[in-house]
């Protein structure tokens, strides 16, 4: 019977997040005609695809109770490396290596912090924000790379007439749905973050599949960091500041829960959809910059308090301070 | 072979904290003593002027309002090269990290440590501006640049002139831009000083001046590069026609750039910066941005150390200097070029 609960909760929330991307989709159409084109609707896929390719790196370690501050600092930190590599040996296969191998690398370590020495990740990964930073700045003495010539295909070019962000966009979103819904890992991850006790005891080797989330955002984290340079056609050590809360944000709008065990790759999607949408209108728009900043605030407290608010619905008060804890 | 990884990755990760924290020592180990000298300091007579002393080796301290900004980090790689050219000098340079609280606190610790000058390139000038007081109180000299904080009796500023920057490029659009021109204007984060004066002289010296010219975008892209690039491909989206870009920085015209590249309908897009940055330079000399001012970074630092040392030896109490603020379009980017490539930053 809980578990029934359960489920139908999972689905009513899923049914939510599309009904709410649906209903401001067509507001923006009507709003403004602009936004229903084809280039402007591949625009906001372009300028997502970085931060939601973070999200779904996020997504999975929420998931499984962790979580990573240092996302945007390695992304520059990968990002820059990656560049300096292409510049340096003009192999674009090499170069994108490079980026993901940094991304992993550093990760890595935040699981070394995390799942061995059991540092909370909020700390852990907090640390190694500011160490990725200085290292990118360190390395690039502070200064934009410029001229990256072919590199540029990653976050410029297209297939088949369609964007490469796009299509990196659509295989990550392929790889976490198939790894949340169908390994092993993807399960264990559910079950960490449900309940670790319970996940230990029922003989699921926690660290090993902690370093393995960690490595898997890791690697998103680096490729990311690939598609923004290369988008921006610069090395950009001050690059994508603040990317980890973009990520969050569409995470948790999404339906991801940050006491653990909730959320779907398909969920974030939507999350980082309604942002970009919201994001696209307001500039289609017009609208101030101050206010934009209030209404993006708005929506994320929106989200939580329903998040909430779903809990509340489903069990009785008093248990509600207990799961929220 | 897990556990070995382990051990390695942790060991490295405490060489990085260890190495991390011995460039501060003396930060925090002074902590108690600054409370004494600071309260000594105030009550020391507020005119009471620097006085040069005759030294071998004067030790300077460079608090930088951040490294992590291009431009921040430009000027301070520029001061640490012109220090080595003086024997006399010994440069230490300081981050503030952007955030008032640390920068203040590097104040406290320089005059702590009884620096003979201390050049502030304050993050938001009132908020520095107490601090730099305390400077001169405790007889040290200080010099404030970029941007430089006004009105303190005593203390020496070397700068660029960020009204003049913008209105050098908004003079000349004033001849470009066609009658009837929409245009999109990109901004820096809101309250910096220079961001503000120079949104301030696009007004004066060319919106004002132009009514029939309508914004069609504006918004504040941060000095930042993706931001901008953001707002661009929204507002070719929302408007059949852009005539402009007024951009208070190169990093957010070149974005603009980034996104019309390819577009034919762009050909004729006018693009105003500042800063000079090299990919302006580039971009000048494809024809593709227009204009922009430069503000050198070499040019501050040979002023600053030049001033720096004209106090510290006694040759003068106070300098307040602008360096200058030269246009550069096609017809005179290859001079600058020329100066970038010699300096190693193209």
């Amino acid at each position: 019977m809980k578990q029934l609960g359960l489920k139908w909760q999972q689905f009513r929330k899923k049914y939510n997040i599309y009904l709410v991307l649906i209903v401001l989709f067509l507001i923006c159409s009507v709003i403004n005609p602009n936004f229903l084109s084809i280039t402007n609707l591949s625009n906001i896929s372009r300028q997502l695809a970085v931060t939601t390719i973070l999200a779904f790196g996020a997504t999975i370690l929420i998931i499984g109770g962790m979580l990573d501050l240092s996302a945007g600092s390695v992304l520059a930190l990968s990002g820059v490396l990656s560049v300096s590599c292409y510049k340096s040996t003009e192999s674009l296969l090499l170069s994108f290596l490079v980026g993901v191998a940094v991304g992993i690398f550093c990760n890595l370590i935040n699981a070394v912090m995390v799942a061995s020495f059991h540092t909370p990740p909020f700390i852990a990964t907090l640390a190694m924000l500011t160490m990725a930073r200085g290292a990118a700045l360190l390395y690039t003495k502070g200064q934009n790379i410029l001229q990256l010539g072919n590199y540029v295909v990653f976050g410029q070019g297209s297939i088949f007439g369609i964007p490469t962000p796009i299509i990196f966009l659509v295989l990550i979103l392929i790889i976490t749905w198939y790894t949340l819904r169908h390994t092993r890992f993807g399960r264990s991850m559910y079950a960490i973050g449900g309940n670790e006790e319970t996940a230990i005891a029922s003989g699921i080797s926690v660290k090993k599949m902690k370093y393995i989330a960690y490595a898997i955002n890791g690697a998103f984290v680096g490729l990311s960091g690939v598609l923004f340079m290369s988008r921006v056609n610069a090395g950009l050590p001050n690059g994508a500041v603040n990317y980890e809360f973009q990520a969050l944000t569409a995470a948790i709008i999404g339906g991801t829960s940050f006491s653990g065990g909730i959320g779907t790759a398909s969920g974030t999607l939507a999350g980082a959809f309604i942002v970009g949408f919201l994001d696209n209108i307001m500039n289609l728009a017009g609208v101030d910059s101050y206010v934009q900043q209030i209404v993006r605030g708005a929506i994320i407290a929106l989200a939580v308090i329903y998040d909430i608010g779903i809990k509340n619905h489903w069990k009785p008060l008093s248990k509600v301070s207990k799961a929220a804890s | 072979m897990k556990k070995c990884l382990a051990t390695i990755l942790a060991g490295i990760l405490v060489l990085a904290l260890v190495a991390g924290c011995s460039s501060t020592p003396q930060s925090s180990s002074k902590e108690p003593a600054k409370e004494s000298q600071a309260s000594q300091a105030s009550q020391a007579p507020a005119s009471q002027a620097p006085a040069a002393q005759a030294k071998d080796t004067y030790r300077v301290a460079y608090i930088a309002r951040a490294q992590a900004d291009s431009f921040a980090a430009w000027l301070a790689n520029a001061i640490r090269d012109e220090a080595a050219k003086y024997d006399n000098i010994k440069l230490d340079v300081f981050d503030g990290e952007a955030n008032d609280e640390k920068e203040n606190s590097l104040i406290e610790n320089a005059i702590t440590n009884k620096y003979d000058l201390i050049i502030v390139q304050p993050n938001n000038g009132e908020a520095q501006r107490p601090y730099v007081e305390k400077i001169l109180q405790a007889g040290i000299f200080a010099i404030t640049t970029n941007a430089r904080i006004d009105n303190i009796p005593g203390s020496s500023s070397v700068d660029a002139n960020p009204y003049e920057q913008a209105a050098v490029n908004a003079r000349l659009a004033l001849e470009q831009i066609p009658q009837n021109a929409k245009v999109v204007v990109l901004n820096g984060p809101s309250g910096n000083f220079h961001a503000d004066a120079r949104r301030e002289s696009w007004q004066k010296e060319f919106f004002d001046k132009r009514p029939d010219v309508t914004i069609v975008g504006e918004q504040i892209a941060n000095w930042n590069k993706d931001e901008a690039m953001k707002y661009m491909e929204d507002w070719v989206q929302s408007n059949d026609q852009i005539d402009a870009v007024i951009s208070m920085n190169d990093n957010m015209a070149a974005g603009a750039l980034e996104v019309v590249k390819d577009n034919p309908k762009f050909d004729n897009l006018l693009v105003y910066g500042v800063d000079g940055t090299a990919e302006a330079l580039l971009l000048i000399k494809e024809g593709r941005m227009t204009a922009t001012c430069m503000q050198s970074a070499y040019d501050l630092a040979t002023l600053l150390l030049d001033t720096a040392n004209k106090l510290l030896t006694g040759q003068e109490k106070e300098i307040n200097v602008d360096i200058d603020n030269p246009l550069i379009t096609k017809d005179n980017v290859d001079q600058y070029i020329e100066i970038l490539k010699k300096a190693g930053a193209l």
